[in-house]
């Protein structure tokens, strides 16, 4: 039957060619038989209109092959998905930051400078590269979930039992990050150190072969104009992470200062970009600092948000529940 | 406003009217994927129970659906051969009035857990029984 022949090739053109010959000669069959007992208990010849129900009855051919398909096929599967999608949205904010950098950055030039105003043609140029940038990462992202979905699917289960006191202890979130901590105010010491005293080895370094190593600083003399501002939110910054460190937990209080000084930093942030050119390659570095900017925008969004949401989170461990009543806050 | 209020109470109307419809829709809809899910794992011990015997895969629905179970042929036929492909069947061709036919029949591997998915199926059944009284 000519319409049986064409439902078994579309099944056929849906399955994996190892198994294509084999799956059709017997799907014919069965289809075959199927028609004629139909027609037996009609009581006429198998014609087409038999074969048609019989054939919405098996189901569309993608769906037949789907079902004979040896096993789920997909390229991230059920376990790694998630984390796919979290890394894949970390990548479109990326991007989307870029082109809102962009599109300030050359708001700003084209107001400072008409003349010197971003055209069409080199506009649309910066945003085919971020737009290919984002496509290429986003092929490598897939690429290496890919590869690792088909090793994980490789492993073989061991069957071992599994050990509750391998549970990771729950973590405490307004418990202080000592480590965090001890970085933070070794950081903020650093960077006072080296803007204050040594401003010269903010640069860019390199070693070319015959020259040995080179240095460009970044930072010009005017910079020195914002060192007064840039020093007293170092010694908050400081100040703020003893406290914390201090206290070994979270409150309100210190979240909220927490909060306040990213809004300090930001408007930092704000004064520099929109202020005089005080560095070297100044487009550049400010671009930077338009992203450092939009990160840090979202940061102190995202802390506000949580602020607003519920009050500081409190873990009741079980010894705190052995009385009837849950403990005071 | 008349007008204006006899089309807000129609659109009002046809609104719970949709609503009721998809509403019954998603409830069938979500029945028989209850259904299907807890007929999917029956399926591979009806088939085993049947085949000690060789069959080939338009036979054994006949066989099942004769004994109460109708399973379409989408479902059977794909199903036979992922069991042949865990090692619970095997297969042969024949070929009968000039048509090859695949029949299939238990390994002995299918043999043995067919009696083990029995035993598990009859205590089931007893559990169930008990909870839905």
């Amino acid at each position: 039957m000519e319409l049986i022949d064409r439902y078994v090739h579309e099944v056929g053109e849906h399955l994996p060619r190892r198994l294509r010959a084999d799956v059709q000669t017997e799907l014919r069959s069965l289809l075959l038989d199927a028609v004629e007992e139909q027609a037996r208990e009609a009581g006429h010849p198998a014609d087409g209109e038999l074969a048609k129900k019989v054939l919405r009855e098996f189901g569309t051919p993608q769906e037949v092959a789907a079902r004979y398909a040896p096993s789920p096929q997909h390229l991230i599967g059920p376990r790694l998905f998630p984390a796919y999608r979290t890394a894949v949205g970390i990548m479109a904010l990326v991007v989307a930051a870029l082109l809102l950098a962009f599109s300030v950055v050359g708001i700003l030039k084209t107001i400072r400078n008409p003349e010197e105003a971003v055209t069409l043609g080199s506009a649309f140029g910066v945003l085919g590269k971020i737009l290919y940038t984002a496509l290429f990462n986003f092929g490598l992202l897939t690429l290496v979930f890919a590869v690792v979905e088909q090793v994980q699917q490789h492993r073989e289960i061991t069957g071992k039992a599994w050990d509750p006191a391998a549970l990771p202890p729950v973590e405490d979130p307004d418990r202080v990050s000592l480590p965090g901590r001890v970085f933070g105010l070794y950081a903020i010491l650093a960077f006072a150190i080296l803007f204050n005293f040594y401003p010269e080895w903010v640069a860019i370094f390199g070693i070319t072969p015959g020259l040995g190593v080179w240095h460009w600083p970044l930072l010009r003399p005017e910079f020195k104009m914002y060192l007064p501002l840039l020093n007293l939110w170092w010694a908050l910054a400081f100040a703020f992470n003893l406290i914390v460190l201090r206290q070994g937990r979270w409150r309100q209080e210190t979240r909220w200062a927490e909060f306040a000084l990213g809004l300090v930093a930001i408007g930092i942030l704000v004064m520099v970009i929109l202020g005089p050119p005080v560095f070297r390659f100044d487009q550049i570095v400010k671009l930077v600092l338009i992203v450092a900017l939009i990160g840090k925008g979202m940061e102190s969004a995202g802390r506000l948000y949580r602020l607003l949401r519920r009050p500081a989170h409190t873990i009741w461990t079980s010894a705190e529940t052995e009385s009837p009543d849950p403990p005071q806050n | 406003m008349a007008f204006q209020t006899s089309c807000l109470l129609t659109y009002c109307v046809a609104h719970c009217i949709v609503r009721g419809m998809v509403s019954s829709e998603a409830q069938t809809a979500l029945r028989e994927n209850l259904s299907l899910e807890f007929r999917r794992g029956a399926l591979v011990l009806a088939v085993l129970s049947q085949l000690h015997e060789e069959q080939y895969g338009y036979s054994l629905k006949k066989l099942l659906a004769g004994r109460g179970l109708e399973i379409d042929e989408g479902t059977l036929y794909p199903l036979l051969r992922r069991l042949e492909a865990q090692g619970l069947l095997r297969s042969r061709w024949r070929v009968e009035d000039g048509r090859p036919r695949r029949y299939y029949r238990a390994s002995p591997l299918g043999e043995q857990l067919h009696r083990e998915l029995g035993a598990d199926w009859r205590a089931l059944a007893r559990a169930m029984e008990q909870l839905l009284g």
